[in-house]
């Protein structure tokens, strides 16, 4: 009888399917002000997102919770999105410095990318509660942050060294700044009002949203992205070989997969 | 209870067997001491029996075990969590709550155990362990006994018929120790609970065992009456080594049994002469320290001095202010008001290079000193500091204990082991003072003799001071010239070793309780004055 001590936590196959179908779900929630027909179905479209979401995010987590996920998974998944909610608001959010995004990028990069995914998720939950950041726009940030995790935690695993470094950098960018978009695709629809030059005209032409939004999203960013891809971009590097290091003994000590064997006598 | 039939152990990642073709059987209602130095495998044994080894390390395990007829191969560790409790040697890192009563009620919630039983169980396990009064305290604030008990009671609250203790009392004073260990022996005796204790301070344990399960380390191991084992085994408390030393036919277990058998070498032996030590030059001179946390007094006028070759023991209760004595000496707390100088220097004034070369501090857990991510970086960092040449920690670590993988993570090493690098850190910048806290917690005998050998020809030959904060009488006994003695902050005794241990029957080392009146307190002071 050959067994393994428990693996860290990975998605099953039917995980995957629920994570793409939610995907495209939250996809559709990020992008429909560019194809409401009226501004009717606009409003419509909006409050839909605003309680779908959640529920789609909700059954999302139940999926990808249902098994597997083993007593020291668990116990790694709480503590690191712990660190990861206590680290958030001490950037005070101001200009979009937020330094909980390294630890979570490095921390997807040692345990994988499903486990990336839950700690994004459960790590910004968590934060949160903790600043009181709670409305509709939450299930876009968790779903955003999740979806950071599993990019950070899905690319050449073997890569060590400066290219490895280099990788990090890489996604740091990415992921700060694509984070940034799809926030201001969320925001821009109802944060704006709907008067100003830059505003979310319900009904409009695809064209005319789409450079109105390219123009929002472009100030905004320069005020909250580029801070933020810096930011991160700073602390991956500085943080980074020590952190790995660190993480990647915390993953050798909780001993995943290594087997278990019994016999009746020793050979 | 617990059976254990030819087991053999294996870890995958080495090639050493831990345990070979281990058989033995508890009853219910015994108590069992595990035994062996470090890194023998006396954690691996005890995590054994909950089957957390190998269901959550992994490892190759041949043979049978089986707790209360379960075997432990068949089901997981958390299907055993109602049988067997498991209490770790720091419980303070094992506390998932912050108060009292909801850490006792916080296992069983996890096994869904009904709000009324779970009401009732609490009461019964504050009753039991006497921890009424503290129910509602923060866990923090409590003293380590009585953290030691709370863990203790959170593990009982389950109703298991297994206990499995390692070691429970080595970060406890001597009579803190006391409580815990005479409440397992009364739930042995009261609750027929069996236990099974690891610990290296057998002097504390070895009244209240049943049998002794010794690991010799080549993965042979051997499970006897505490006598039958005590009269081979290397690791024995001071009481047998005094019954060896004087060739007595028994082993005796108790200070009354070998007082009883040691009447006419107390009559008959002469005292030595007492040697008035010369004073050295003043190296610490404390003057007036104060201290208070919120208001809380932790330090009361504190004057004391410490001259050159003196190797001083600072005892005191759990909370007595040890440690904040310690860290407002070398200047590390800036809340401290006073004054406090070393070799003449004012302490908070010390800085880098200079701080080095005069005050070696190693706090409480050693690890607090060492960031490096191997042995071989720490020293290499080392080295630079003190300006050094390459490789002189690294020589100096070798002599304290040889044969550490010196690609080891600092944190991988044992309590010994890295006690001995923090100490080969700190004297390789040759320092005038050498401060340690708690430097045998965890220790086996054989570090403990090291560590004893180290100091003195530290202090002695190279005429330093060392001062240590220590719960362990025997290390006193053994190693300082002078103790001083902190209760609440305050100084209550200060005076050569002998003198101090001696007027206070709870400090007073074994073999002192058994030579009472006789002012000896090792058993090579026994031997000299017989000898003489």
């Amino acid at each position: 009888m050959t067994l393994n001590t428990s693996d860290i936590y990975k998605f099953s196959a039917s995980s995957k399917i629920a994570l793409t179908l939610t995907s495209v779900f939250a996809l559709a929630g990020f992008t429909w002000p560019f194809f409401a027909p009226d501004k009717q179905s606009a409003h419509i479209a909006q409050y839909f997102f605003w309680v779908a979401l959640p529920f789609a995010f909700f059954l999302l987590l139940a999926q990808l919770s249902d098994r597997s996920l083993d007593a020291k998974s668990v116990a790694l998944l709480g503590m690191i999105a712990a660190l990861l909610a206590a680290l958030r608001p001490l950037g005070a959010g101001a200009i979009g410095l937020e330094p909980m995004w390294f630890l979570l990028i490095l921390a997807a990069r040692v345990f994988g990318g499903a486990f990336g995914f839950l700690l994004g998720v459960l790590g910004m939950f968590a934060s949160a509660l903790f600043t009181g950041g709670i409305g509709p726009w939450l299930s876009y940030q968790l779903f955003a942050a999740g979806i950071i995790g599993l990019l950070a935690g899905s690319f050449a695993k073997k890569l060590r060294g400066w290219g490895e470094i280099a990788l990090l950098i890489l996604i740091s960018v990415f992921s700060a700044l694509s984070y940034g978009l799809l926030m201001d695709l969320q925001f821009w629809p109802w944060a704006l009002g709907a008067n100003t030059q830059l505003s979310f005209i319900p009904g409009g032409a695809l064209s005319e949203n789409l450079h109105r939004f390219i123009t929002f999203h472009f100030l905004s960013s320069m005020a909250w992205d580029i801070p933020r891809a810096v930011l991160t971009t700073v602390l991956v590097v500085s943080t980074g070989p020590a952190v790995l290091a660190a993480l990647r003994r915390t993953k050798n000590k909780a001993a995943f997969l290594t087997p278990i064997e019994f016999s009746e006598r020793l050979k | 209870m617990i059976n254990f039939s030819q087991v053999s152990l294996v870890y995958p990642t080495s090639t050493k067997t831990i345990l070979e073709d281990l058989s033995f059987e508890i009853a219910e209602g015994e108590m069992v001491l595990v035994i062996g130095s470090t890194g023998t495998g006396k954690s691996s044994l005890l995590r054994l029996i909950n089957g957390l080894v190998p269901h959550h390390t992994g490892g190759i395990l041949a043979g049978d075990i089986s707790v209360d007829g379960i075997s432990t191969r068949l089901v997981r560790p958390g299907e055993l969590s109602h049988l067997v409790g498991i209490v770790g040697q720091n419980p303070a890192q094992g506390f998932v709550t912050d108060i009292v009563e909801e850490e006792l009620a916080f296992g069983m919630e996890a096994l869904n155990i009904a709000p009324e039983l779970m009401r009732k169980r609490v009461e019964e396990i504050l009753d039991l362990l006497a921890l009424t009064h503290l129910r509602d305290r923060t866990i923090s604030t409590l003293s380590g006994g009585e953290q030691q008990r709370v863990a203790i009671g959170s593990a009982l609250v389950m109703n298991p018929k297994v206990l499995v203790l390692d070691e429970p009392t080595s970060a406890l004073d001597p009579i803190a120790a006391e409580e815990v260990l005479s409440i397992l022996h009364r739930l042995v005796h009261d609750l027929s609970l069996t236990v099974v204790i690891a610990e290296h301070r057998l002097e504390r344990v070895i009244g209240f065992a049943d049998r002794i399960i010794h690991i010799a380390g080549d993965g042979s191991a051997e499970i006897n009456l505490p006598e039958e084992i005590l009269k081979r085994s290397e690791i024995a408390p001071p009481i047998v080594h005094l019954a060896r030393a004087l060739g007595l036919s028994q082993v005796g277990l108790s200070v009354r049994d070998v007082r009883r058998m040691t009447e006419d070498i107390r009559s008959a032996g002469k005292d030595a002469e007492i040697i008035k030590q010369k004073l050295g030059e003043v190296t610490i001179a404390a003057k007036n320290l104060n201290l208070s946390y919120q208001g809380k007094p932790a330090l009361r006028n504190v004057t004391t001095t410490i001259y050159t070759g003196e190797i001083v023991a600072l005892m005191g209760r759990n909370g007595a202010g040890k440690s904040s004595l310690l860290t407002s000496l070398v200047g590390l707390n800036k809340d401290a008001k006073g004054s406090s100088q070393i070799s003449g220097i004012d302490s908070a004034e010390l800085k880098g290079k200079v701080r080095r070369e005069i005050v070696g501090f190693i706090p409480q857990e050693p690890s607090d000193l060492l960031y490096g991510q191997s042995v071989a970086g720490e020293c290499a960092q080392a080295d630079k500091d003190n300006e050094c040449a390459p490789g002189t920690a690294l020589a100096l670590l070798e002599r304290i204990v040889p044969a550490i993988d010196s690609n080891t993570h600092p944190r991988d090493l044992s309590e010994g082991q890295r006690l001995a690098l923090a100490l080969a850190i700190v004297l390789s910048a040759q320092p005038q003072v050498l401060i340690l806290d708690e430097p045998t917690r965890g220790l086996d005998y054989q570090s403990k003799a090291l560590l004893i050998t180290l100091l003195k020809s530290f202090a002695k030959e190279l005429n330093r001071s060392v001062l240590i904060a220590t719960h362990d009488v025997e290390l006193v006994a053994e190693l300082c010239d002078r103790v001083i003695f902190l209760s609440e902050g305050e100084v209550v005794a200060d005076g050569p070793t002998l003198e101090i241990l001696l007027s206070s029957p709870a400090f007073a080392p074994q073999v002192a309780k058994v030579m009472s009146p006789r002012p000896w307190l090792t058993v090579s002071d026994v031997m000299k004055a017989v000898t003489q």
